[in-house]
């Protein structure tokens, strides 16, 4: 019994020795963690919208429409769409939003700006853990996501869906799932009505 | 004398992942670049002189029954600790190793040392041990890296070596999942004929 | 707290409410998980048994089937800890530790609970289950099931599809190790070396299942 009660006694001690400890470090490190990440977030912000207007400084107010919710929020609630002017101007030039989409073994998020006509500006892979090799090369604009510049929603389909963008070779998956990600994200973007479609001028809500 | 020989056994003689075939998992999933086999063997490293430190100094105050769960707790909390201070400083290289830095936890060579070594040697022997063995660790994910990241991407590092025309068409094999199995089978066979020939000669 | 709300805390998903099961997504987590993203032969999880337990047919099947039931115990440990203790009290930093005590106990407990009660299931599958506390396959698993923010009900259907997947990739190895036994290899290959190329050869075979995944 005494010798049951000191290995209880001992095993507590270790986990909360251990408890204790993390949760000290984790008190020091969360904020520090919170910080990267948002600091990222701005960097990749300015980084793609830096085509909206060249060479001016962007301001960017994060916009939230009730009909366009992200069906990955639990993973990011943060941003979804990001409305940007720039300063002291407060009319909008355009937006940036992230698309989400299930890979090949990974949810691949894409961060794309669109001009105010729904037009693509840039797009910039933020997240992936694809295929090192083959769907990791997504990454890599030339391979893919530059190709959709100045494209429309209708316009972001694979050629073997019956559009006119060519695949990366050997990764059909990856490329599909950021296409759809971002032509979903465009439709619902124009749905909302956030875009200027010639005579209708967006409603911002 | 002996802090020297505990301290290189780990890096040819008994080298945990070329001798013994431990640790074999993250081994192979993390050996995409030397990149990422550097920061892995860094943090393996890491936990792995700490961990031994830990169970050498209490070794006589653990009671032998309960000594794998406290060993484990140990190790897992180390662990906890890299993944956060990783995160909070080197975003990058904390997604690219992405579910194997928990996975440490259950590195065999780990456990195997605190197990096999640390609770049987003194402080100094223990650490020169994981010294070794970490550095062991790391030299064996580092040469099998190079060989994959070479042949399937064409860098060493994220330097282009061999040039773009071989980029457009490399050897992909070798980057993806069969290239580390088939690699390994390769450098363990080589490593068989060195030893043979070491023998032969004595 | 009330069991009530606890059946309901289980049941609910953790992300959008109770949305039930959707039997195409499940089929697309059992796919992905037995052939696309094969445990061992493409995600390298559990190699350290699949490479000392697949000498023989019959150990095969026994660690096989001992990885599935500690996997689908474990996930259901772990997630329950998740969502229940961890999430709500805001210590999510410490689901490492917590993971691979509830791993280790589970294995202990299940050792036990065999040795009483079933001698005949117990000296079948007792010698695998201290090995599998180190298998990182059932903690990659738990940690997996919540990076992916599955509910309940798919990772229980993601641990089980991921221990069959492991269970056939140990099964086909122990098979092939069974034949080559026999075959003529070079010595400087024997054992180690050349079990490494078969497994590499099995992995070429499953890369085909890619476009599966869908």
């Amino acid at each position: 019994m005494a010798d049951m009660l000191k290995i209880g006694l001992v095993l507590m001690l270790v986990a909360l020795i251990a408890a204790v400890a993390l949760g000290f470090v984790n008190s020091r490190t969360a904020p520090m963690i919170a910080i990267q990440k948002e600091l990222a977030k701005q960097n990749a912000m300015t980084e793609v919208a830096a085509g909206l207007s060249p060479g001016d400084s962007l301001a960017f107010d994060s916009l939230s429409v009730t009909s366009l919710e992200n069906p990955y929020a639990s993973c990011d609630n943060t941003l979804n769409i990001v409305r940007v002017s720039v300063p002291p101007d407060t009319s909008r030039i355009g937006y940036v939003f992230i698309a989400f989409g299930k890979g090949y073994s990974s949810t691949v998020q894409t961060m794309v700006a669109v001009e105010i006509e729904g037009v693509i500006s840039n797009t910039m892979i933020l997240y992936q853990q694809e295929t090192p090799g083959l769907g990791a090369n997504i990454v890599n604009p030339a391979k893919l996501i530059s190709k959709f510049n100045g494209l429309i929603a209708s316009q972001c389909l694979l050629s073997k869906d019956g559009g006119g963008i060519d695949a990366m070779t050997g990764c059909t998956i990856t490329s599909r799932t950021v296409t759809n990600s971002i032509r979903t994200g465009l439709e619902a973007m124009s749905e909302a009505g956030l875009f200027d479609s010639g005579d209708t001028e967006g409603g911002m809500q | 004398m002996s802090l020297i020989k505990d301290f290189t056994k780990g890096i040819y003689r008994e080298n945990p992942v070329f001798r013994l075939v431990l640790g074999m998992c993250p081994f192979l999933a993390v050996t995409t670049s030397v990149e990422n086999a550097l920061g892995m063997g860094a943090a393996a490293t890491f936990v792995l002189i700490c961990s031994n430190f830990l169970v050498s100094l209490f070794r006589n105050i653990i009671p032998s029954k309960v000594r794998i769960p406290c060993y484990i707790v140990i190790i897992a909390t180390f662990v906890t600790l890299v993944d956060m201070v990783m995160n909070a400083y080197l975003p990058d290289l904390h997604r690219s190793l992405g579910i194997f830095i928990p996975l440490i936890v259950v590195n065999c060579i780990i456990l195997g040392r605190a197990e096999g070594f640390a609770n049987r040697h003194p402080v100094l022997n223990s650490i020169a041990d994981a010294v070794g063995m970490g550095i062991g660790f790391t030299l064996a994910m580092v040469i099998l890296a190079s060989f994959r990241e070479l042949l399937g991407n064409g860098t060493l590092l994220n330097i282009n070596v061999l040039g773009s025309a071989y980029q457009n068409q490399p050897l992909l094999i070798a980057i993806l999942a069969p290239g580390a199995f088939i690699l390994l089978s390769f450098i363990l066979g080589f490593f068989n004929i060195l030893e043979k020939r070491k023998g032969g000669r004595q | 707290m009330n069991p009530t709300v606890l059946l309901s805390a289980l049941l609910a998903t953790p992300d959008s409410g109770s949305q039930g099961f959707d039997l195409g997504k499940m089929m697309a987590i059992i796919i992905a998980s037995i052939f696309v993203n094969n445990f061992v032969l493409a995600r390298f999880l559990g190699i350290c048994p699949f490479l000392g337990v697949s000498k023989e047919l019959d150990s095969a099947i026994g660690m096989g089937a001992a990885v599935i039931f500690v996997m689908a115990l474990a996930t259901l440990g772990s997630w329950a800890a998740y969502h229940l203790l961890l999430v709500p009290m805001g210590l999510t930093y410490l689901s490492t530790i917590a993971f691979i005590l509830i791993i280790a106990s589970l294995v202990q407990l299940v050792e036990m609970i065999l040795q009483k009660f079933s001698p005949a299931l117990y000296s079948a599958l007792g010698i695998f289950l201290p090995l599998i506390t180190t298998n990182c396959a059932i903690l990659g698993v738990a940690v997996l099931n919540i990076d992916e923010k599955y509910t309940l009900g798919y990772s229980l259907v993601n641990a089980i599809a991921a221990g069959i997947g492991f269970t056939l990739a140990l099964i086909l190895m122990a098979g092939l190790r069974q034949r080559l036994e026999l075959a003529d290899v070079p010595p400087a290959m024997k054992g180690k070396p050349v079990a490494f190329l078969v497994a590499g050869i099995m992995s070429i075979a499953f890369l085909g299942f890619a476009g599966l995944g869908g």
